[in-house]
Order: structure tokens, then C-alpha cells, then sequence
């Protein structure tokens, strides 16, 4: 794109092997320090650890309720995609295929979500949640999450519908298959490319939220990541070996799994604001 | 009874549409209607609700609760502006470097999209402990480096804190900017560079003359999203000074000031359902103007193409 000279090159470079590193510099600490015994990270912060010990791992493992929760952020983030997929994408088909009296209010209706920030209204939907005896659960969660990826979901599959040709479905209604199974075996596998950003999307918002769950969730053993490493810092203070554990198991994971799927998160995050 | 059928027959694919609009009116539309209304009342959460008019807001506005509610709504201007500056420039920047076809533009670009993966409470406790005036690294590499004087309690010093929390929260979300202007300054079509060269244009005024300008839609939306996510700020105040977002106060914003009447209780002069609602709505009539331009913005973009 830009022409630029072996000099301004190198320069460029430079600033940006110092940003990677800014980047990357915590990251390590952290990662490293998480094999430190506290004494360790205490007495000689930026060396290595003499012996390399995953006993700060077992520990927080144990000591939190983590395997819980793990298992919650993952229950409530595959729930809540699956439900987020589903029903947006068949009310996406709706308002994308078909002609009806309003079909353009309930259209722009539902894309008023995308920018009315669902925790302004917490209160009537804690007190909602609450009048149906679902605080405290999992499933409390599974409906603000859910209702929360509707808009966005909805505004990325309307659009994505343009793209796929009408043909195919005019051929499956003369053979006359209804329109539940038009959508179901015909447009929802060309769909694909666009739920898989919609999943993306919603994964990292679900996976990573941590005001939901600190409104709803009191039990421990129900607590996701977020929430559950919240208290894990109030509780042990001064055992920063632990502390340094628990962070790593709970980001390391999701540094993995970015990794393996780079360009669609860098796509899913991006998309997600500016489209 | 006969036509009676054949509407409900034309209109039978519509039970598509309910699970969605059914989810999103019970648990967006309807909460923020309710939230409204809520703010005319005075509740403590259970038993009956007493309506007060617009006490709550003369409250909030002038009355008892007004210096905290300023207090925190200045410190949600100040995050605004001072991450715009850190966000939205080196953002710019950034992105223009990558596109300059240097080596390794798709390691960096991945390398710097990972911070903003994390969660901001994690992102926030992880930071805490790197600040930490005791043992923090940061502080422990200053003095490493011979500038131990700008060791500082970050975290813990009234004038210092809220900037600390605006530059980690630059840190986490820097990708993001980068990455997003990134692919604006890709979709740029290259023919006007050629063209610029031509007529005898250096790279700086490619850059000042053509990219930058091409890019202004790209900065209005970031800017209209900053503006949206820093009146909403909650997470990393509350992950890096807890609920009384400290010290003295001096981190509160509206997210943290709004938690604490309806959910916490603790160190606030008032609790209350009612007087929560309230503060929320303030924020919404901030937002919201806000908002509407960026929906327009985003519906045209998308009809154009």
C-alpha cells in the first residue's frame, strides 16, 4: 500500500515490536509467575522459576470452586448460543423472506437493541427474573443472554439473507415442503458463514460477562469465571501464587482457542460494531 | 370464517418471528419501559411502591445525591476523553503502520487482538496485581531502569487511579481499534493512491490527503461506541477499586454510583429501587441521542453496501 523507504520500515518495525511487547509483557508475567511458589514471586519478580511447579494451578483448582465454574461457563455459553442461533435465525428468515403489515417496524424494532445497553435496565429484569423464582439459577442467565444477542443476531442474518439466492426455495415450495422445513434444510446451512460470526460474537460477549452473573448468581458452586475469580481475589489476598494460577486458568484457555481461530474472532468482534 | 382461515393460512409463517420478539420484548423492550417508569416511584425493592413525581431526579440533579452524581458523571466525561485520545490516535496509527506491507503484519495483527479476547474484570484483577505498590512489576521495572522516582501507588492515589484505569483499559482494547481501521484503510481503493502519486503526492499526503479523510466515517462510529461504552463503564472500576471505587471516591462513575443505591447498600447516602431507576434513566438520556445517529449511521452504511 504505502511506499515507504528501508529506514521508515525499520522504524515502523521497531514501534511495533514494542507495542507486541507491551502485549505481550504482562501476558508473560503472569503466565510465568503462575509456576512460582509466592516466595518466588515476591523475592525475584522477572527471573525464572528455579523449578518449574504447576502446584499454584492444582491448588486454585481445589481450593476455588473452579472445575464448577468452568463447567457453568460452559453450560451457559453453549445454551445460550444454541438459543441465540435459533431464534434469530428464524426470525431473520421471517423478516427477510417474507412480506407482511409491519414487517419494517418489527424490523427496526428489534434493531433498537443493538444499541440500548441491556444493564440499564437490570433492575425490571432482576425483578422479573426474581417473580419467576429463576435467581440464583443458570437459566436466569441463559434468558438475559439470549435476549441480549437477539438484536445484533437478528441485523446480521436479515443482512446475510440478501446474499443467498430465493431460487433454490421457490424449487423446494412446488415439491411442497413447508416453510419451517424451506428454512430449516435449505437456508440454514447456506447460513453458515454468518452463524458462525453470530457464534463467535455471542461466545466472547457470553463467556466473558461478568454484571450478569454478579446480579444473579449467590451460590458458589453456580458462579462463572468472571464472577468466580472475583471473590477468589477477595479471599486470598496475600497467596499470590494462587492468584497467579487462577488467572491463567482462567485466560489461557480462551487465548487458545483465539488462536486457533484468529481470523474469525478478529472478523466476529469487528463486524460486530461497525457493520 | 372462510377468510378468517385463509389470513391465518397467508400468515402461518409468522410463528417464526414470536420466539425472538416474545425473548427480546419480555427482557429489553418491556425493562426499559418499566425502568422509566420505575423512576417516579420510591422502593426499596419489596412491598408497596409510593409515587413521588420527580423527587428522585430533584434528588439526583440538586438535592442530596447531586455532588456524587456529578462527581461521577465528570470522571465518565473524563474516561470518554482521555480514551479517545488513547484508543481512537494510537489506534490510527497503528493500523497505518500495519498496512505499510512490513513483515509479520499477520503475527502482529493477531498478537495484538489477544488482550481484547479477556474479560475486562480479568484483564482488571491481572493489572491490580501488576500495580501493586508493593511487589508490581511496573513499579519494580522503573526502578530497574533507573526511574524508580515514577514509581507511584497508581492504583491508590486519588489524581493517578482513574487515568491507570483508562490506560488498562486502552491496553485491552487497543486490538480492537487497530483492527477495525485496519480493515477501512484496506478497503480503500488503491487507484487513488496511484492517481495521488501521479500527480506528484509524497506518502505523508497520501496518508493526511486521502486515508484519513476516507477513514472519517470509520472514526465517527468508534467515536459514537466510545461514547456509549464509557457512559456504561462498570467492570473495570468495580474489578480495580471494587464498589466504593476508590480512593475517596475518586473512580466513581455512574455505573459504579448506580450499583451501589440499587444493589449494594454499602457507603451510599441512599438505597433504593426507585432512586436507582433513576440514575439509570440519566444515563439512557445521555446515551441515547447518541445512539439513534449510530443506528442511522449503520442502517446506511449497510443499504450502500
Amino acid at each position: 500500500m504505502l511506499k515507504l523507504n528501508s529506514l521508515q520500515k525499520s522504524i515502523i518495525l521497531i514501534l511495533l515490536v514494542v507495542w507486541a511487547l507491551v502485549n505481550i509483557f504482562p501476558l508473560g508475567v503472569m503466565f510465568i509467575s503462575g509456576f512460582k511458589t509466592t516466595r518466588e514471586i515476591f523475592m525475584d519478580p522477572f527471573g525464572l522459576p528455579k523449578k518449574w511447579t504447576f502446584n499454584s494451578y492444582v491448588k486454585a483448582w481445589h481450593v476455588a470452586n473452579f472445575a464448577a465454574y468452568f463447567k457453568n461457563s460452559i453450560i451457559v455459553s453453549l445454551v445460550s448460543i444454541v438459543l441465540i442461533l435459533f431464534v434469530s435465525s428464524m426470525g431473520a428468515y421471517v423478516l427477510a423472506r417474507f412480506d407482511f403489515p409491519g414487517r419494517r417496524l418489527i424490523y427496526l424494532y428489534i434493531i433498537a437493541g443493538l444499541v440500548l445497553p441491556v444493564r440499564l435496565a437490570i433492575i425490571p429484569i432482576f425483578l422479573l427474573i426474581r417473580s419467576f423464582r429463576l435467581n440464583d439459577t443458570l437459566f436466569a442467565l441463559f434468558l438475559v443472554y439470549t435476549a441480549g444477542g437477539i438484536s445484533f443476531s437478528t441485523f446480521l442474518l436479515v443482512n446475510f439473507f440478501e446474499n443467498i439466492p430465493v431460487d433454490l426455495e421457490d424449487a423446494a415450495r412446488i415439491d411442497g415442503a413447508g416453510v419451517f422445513r424451506i428454512y430449516w434444510q435449505i437456508n440454514l446451512p447456506l447460513l453458515r458463514p454468518a452463524l458462525a460470526t453470530v457464534t463467535i460474537f455471542n461466545f466472547i460477549r457470553v463467556w466473558n460477562d461478568f454484571f450478569f452473573p454478579l446480579i444473579f448468581i449467590d451460590t458458589d458452586a453456580k458462579k462463572t469465571i468472571p464472577l468466580g475469580i472475583q471473590n477468589f481475589f477477595g479471599e486470598f489476598d496475600i497467596q499470590w501464587d494462587l492468584l497467579f494460577g487462577a488467572l491463567n486458568i482462567a485466560i489461557i484457555p480462551i487465548i487458545i482457542f483465539f488462536l486457533i481461530l484468529s481470523r474469525q474472532f478478529i472478523a466476529g468482534l469487528t463486524e460486530g460494531a461497525i457493520k | 370464517m372462510v377468510a378468517a382461515k385463509s389470513i391465518y393460512k397467508r400468515y402461518s409463517f409468522l410463528w417464526m418471528l414470536v420466539p425472538a420478539l416474545a425473548i427480546y420484548t419480555m427482557l429489553i423492550a418491556y425493562p426499559f419501559v418499566s425502568s422509566l417508569a420505575l423512576s417516579f416511584f420510591k422502593w426499596p425493592g419489596i412491598g408497596p411502591k409510593e409515587y413521588v413525581g420527580l423527587a428522585n431526579y430533584k434528588n439526583v440533579l440538586t438535592g442530596y445525591m447531586s455532588r456524587e452524581f456529578y462527581r461521577a458523571l465528570g470522571h465518565n466525561v473524563i474516561f470518554f476523553i482521555l480514551s479517545w485520545l488513547t484508543g481512537i490516535i494510537p489506534g490510527l496509527i497503528f493500523a497505518l503502520f500495519l498496512s505499510a506491507g512490513i513483515w509479520g503484519t499477520n503475527f502482529f495483527k493477531t498478537l495484538f487482538f489477544i488482550p481484547n479476547t479477556l474479560s475486562i474484570v480479568i484483564v482488571g484483577f491481572l493489572w491490580s496485581l501488576l500495580l501493586n505498590p508493593q511487589w508490581g512489576f511496573i513499579n519494580q521495572a522503573l526502578k530497574i531502569v533507573g526511574l524508580g522516582v515514577l514509581a507511584k501507588p497508581w492504583l491508590g492515589d486519588t489524581t493517578l487511579a482513574l487515568p491507570t484505569i483508562i490506560l488498562v483499559n486502552a491496553w485491552r482494547s487497543m486490538g480492537f481499534f487497530i483492527l477495525t481501521f485496519l480493515a477501512g484503510i484496506v478497503g480503500i481503493d488503491r487507484e487513488m493512491f496511484e492517481a495521488a502519486r501521479i500527480d506528484g503526492a509524497n506518502e505523508w499526503q497520501i496518508i493526511t490527503k486521502i486515508i484519513v479523510p476516507q477513514l472519517i466515517p470509520i472514526i465517527g462510529t468508534l467515536t459514537i461506541l466510545k461514547v456509549i461504552w464509557s457512559f456504561n463503564v462498570f467492570d473495570i472500576v468495580f474489578a480495580m477499586e471494587g464498589t466504593q471505587a476508590g480512593p475517596a471516591g475518586s473512580t466513581d462513575v455512574l455505573g459504579t454510583l448506580f450499583y451501589r443505591i440499587a444493589f449494594g447498600g454499602l457507603g451510599s447516602s441512599d438505597v433504593g429501587m426507585g432512586l436507582g431507576a433513576t440514575v439509570v434513566t440519566l444515563i439512557f438520556l445521555i446515551v441515547f441521542p447518541i445512539s439513534i445517529i449510530y443506528v442511522y449511521l449503520v442502517e446506511k452504511r449497510t443499504k450502500a453496501g
